[in-house]
């Protein structure tokens, strides 16, 4: 017995390293990434929203990395009001009940009406899939680059389709008659699931020679229409926007839901290797969908005794040149570049990077002391707009402070503003940047006329420089010196003004950044 | 004085020593991977070799060397859609009987490379470089001139002709 479970112990014991081993071999970066095909399919309630929202998915242009598949379902039903979110199960229920499998194949081969089928979008597909290695592979072959076109059988099992859905849509209207929409939407991805071994035997069953006898043809149009190839779910997403026209709304919605769904679906995610370096650059581009400013970590990889390689995440970088590559290969794709903005190693040769969506939006929050007077709490938000391949940034600005030292007045100051970001190295940006705002001074009163807001208020600028500095990214310390400037203040800030004390300075404000 | 002798006798053990090493390595040199991708366009073999070294570049060299060792010594295993390729020479005294032949031919430089043309798409990228103790371990795409190293190594008397036999 006690030799039984010595035994029992000592296999469980050598099993969980194997299959801890394993699972990190699965979890290996590569930079095999093949372009993916989605179907756009709209959720619908039933109700008066339904011709909006099928609306808003059919004209929303998808991204260049995907081709599309155009299949005869293009709406389901769900039998659910829209104040109300839809569930998983919900939609696996009703992609269970419709042939999405054979849709998709149908689109794919350009099936017809009497069951034919060719391999053109295949054969095109590959070769437009195909990189510059395959290319130089297939010169180098006896087959020759005519045989590119046979990579799309792979890109077969790369279709997906994606339910979108729309709730709990609300019109509000203003005082002043402006109205806007509000709604929220989900996404839900589902993967065919179609492996080589059954894409051969599909070949086999369903397809249609012009010399089969007709008892074959209807054979194999049977074995068609009897195909049994499921829907996965591989990933789900959940936004909400609101707008003044509700076809907006919807629109960013769907955006927001996509780029959410590239990040939770491995397979989106474009992967690739490090050509060459100073400027660092990959050949990826519009055709990937590549856009400026589009953050990217790079992967080393290293391999034990045993012979088990293991991918080691290095740092990020934005693309900064994005090369126009909407084309067949030919052997020289022009790359894109771009600029590495964290990480201790320098990005190297042959390194792989893979896209790893952000929002480009960074949070500061910190102390202020000075300015226009007092301590307070400053919090700015600035949007990424633009990156060149030397590591200058333009970025938009929100700015807004709270000045903690006169709390019966609540002074506050926002606006909006620029930043252009100088890397000195990669590790410190220094950004001169100019904000322009308004400072309210806020005071319980009676008050309700419509200029009141703009008389307790004045103009205000901020000119500045904001220093940055990577701590572990996206976190950084920033530390800012500004000037503010109070110009054009209104009568009754004036008068509250007399009390608070707050006038035109030198300011300093420290803080951290935190990237999302 | 006594210095430079110093320095003179370290040079010669060192050099010694060295050549020793090859040699050594050049007998043992049967430690590498290498798949047939697929059939190569007339008088050529297309294959996705391995080779270890201390930097990305000697790596690189040393898959070199490996394919065309490979096509004289080992032959090419076959793959989905290539057959399997016998070594030019499949006597397995070839190397010891004509040691020096190959010392000079897969010398650094040497007349090897006139028979292997790499096809991989820039530097070895991907997981196809692979930082491994003691150096990288990278994999490359190559092209080797099968027939003009089988013509080479027949004109030097190095491996047999067909017609030889008969």
């Amino acid at each position: 017995m006690i030799k039984k479970i010595f035994i029992s112990a000592l296999f469980i014991f050598l099993l969980l390293p194997a299959a801890s081993g394993q699972e990190k071999v699965k979890e290996v970066v590569t930079s095999n990434y093949n372009r993916n095909s989605i179907s756009m399919v709209t959720v619908l309630r039933g109700d008066s929203y339904d011709s909006q929202a099928t609306s808003a998915v059919r004209y929303y242009k998808i991204s260049e990395k995907f081709d599309l598949n155009s299949l005869k379902t293009r709406t389901v039903r769900v039998s659910k009001t829209r104040s109300e979110p839809i569930y998983q199960s919900e939609v696996d229920e009703v992609v269970n009940k419709i042939r999405f499998a054979p849709e998709i194949l149908a689109s794919i081969f350009n099936r017809d009406a009497n069951g034919m089928m060719n391999d053109k979008t295949i054969l095109y597909r590959g070769n437009y899939d195909a990189k510059d290695q395959d290319v130089i592979n297939a010169r180098a072959a006896r087959v020759g680059t005519d045989a590119l076109g046979e990579l799309g059988h792979a890109l077969v099992s790369g279709s997906y389709i994606v339910l979108t859905d729309f709730s709990k849509i609300e019109r509000d209207t203003d005082q002043k008659g402006n109205v806007h929409w509000s709604t929220n939407a989900q996404a839900f991805a589902y993967k065919i699931g179609l492996d080589m071994d059954t894409l051969n035997d599909f070949y086999e069953k369903c397809w249609i020679y012009d010399d089969d006898t007709d008892a074959v043809k209807q054979e194999k149009r049977l074995a068609f229409q009897n195909l049994d190839i499921p829907m996965i779910p591989v990933a789900e997403a959940r936004t909400s926007s609101s707008a003044s026209k509700l076809e907006d709304a919807m629109n960013s919605c769907i955006g927001d839901l996509i780029f959410k769904l590239e990040s939770r679906i491995p397979a989106w995610e474009v992967a690739v290797t490090i050509i060459g370096k100073r400027p660092l650059r990959a050949k990826i581009g519009t055709k990937e969908g590549l856009r400026n400013g589009d953050r990217y970590r790079a992967y080393s990889y290293t391999e034990d005794s045993r012979g088990n390689l293991k991918s080691v995440p290095h740092g990020f970088l934005r693309a900064t040149e994005i090369s126009s590559n909407s084309g067949m290969s030919i052997g020289e794709t022009e790359p894109s570049k771009f600029y590495q903005i964290s990480g201790l190693a320098n990005i190297d040769e042959g390194w792989t990077i893979k896209q790893s969506n952000d929002l480009k939006i960074g949070v500061t929050a910190g102390l202020r002391t000075g300015g226009t007077g007092g301590t307070g709490i400053g919090i700015d938000a600035d949007f990424l707009a633009n990156t060149s391949n030397v590591g200058t940034m333009s970025y938009f600005m929100l700015s807004g402070a709270f000045d903690l030292s006169n709390a019966d007045y609540m002074p506050i100051q926002f606006g909006i503003g620029f930043a252009y970001g100088f890397h000195l190295t990669r590790f410190v940006e220094l950004a001169p940047y100019a904000v322009i705002g308004l400072e309210h001074i806020g005071y319980s009163s009676t008050d309700s006329s419509e200029d009141r807001f703009m008389r307790e208020s004045a103009m205000l600028l901020e000119p500045g420089v904001r220093a940055a500095i990577n701590v572990a990214y996206p976190l950084q310390v920033v530390a800012k010196a500004y000037y503010d400037v109070l110009a054009l203040q209104g009568s009754t800030y004036k008068m509250y003004n007399y009390y608070v004390g707050h006038k035109s300075g030198l300011g300093f404000q420290f803080g951290v950044k935190w990237t999302f | 004085m006594i210095a430079l002798t110093l320095l003179m006798t370290f040079s010669a053990v060192s050099a010694n020593a060295q050549s020793k090493d090859r040699r050594k390595s050049f007998k043992s040199w049967d430690n590498y991977e290498i798949t047939t991708e697929k059939v190569g366009v007339d008088g050529t073999k297309f294959v996705k070799v391995w080779g270890f070294g201390k930097t990305v570049d000697a790596a690189t060299m040393a898959a070199k060397e490996n394919a065309v060792h490979a096509c004289i010594f080992r032959g090419l295993p076959g793959c989905a859609t290539a057959m399997s390729t016998p070594p030019i020479c499949p006597n397995p005294n070839t190397l010891e009987t004509h040691e020096d032949y190959f010392q000079t031919f897969f010398a650094p430089g040497g007349p090897y490379l006139a028979y292997v043309s790499m096809t991989t798409d820039g530097v070895p990228s991907g997981t196809d470089r692979r930082k491994v103790k003691g150096g990288y371990k990278v994999g490359i795409y190559v092209q080797v001139m099968y027939d003009n190293l089988k013509r080479k190594l027949e004109a030097d008397g190095v491996a047999r002709k067909l017609s030889s036999g008969f």
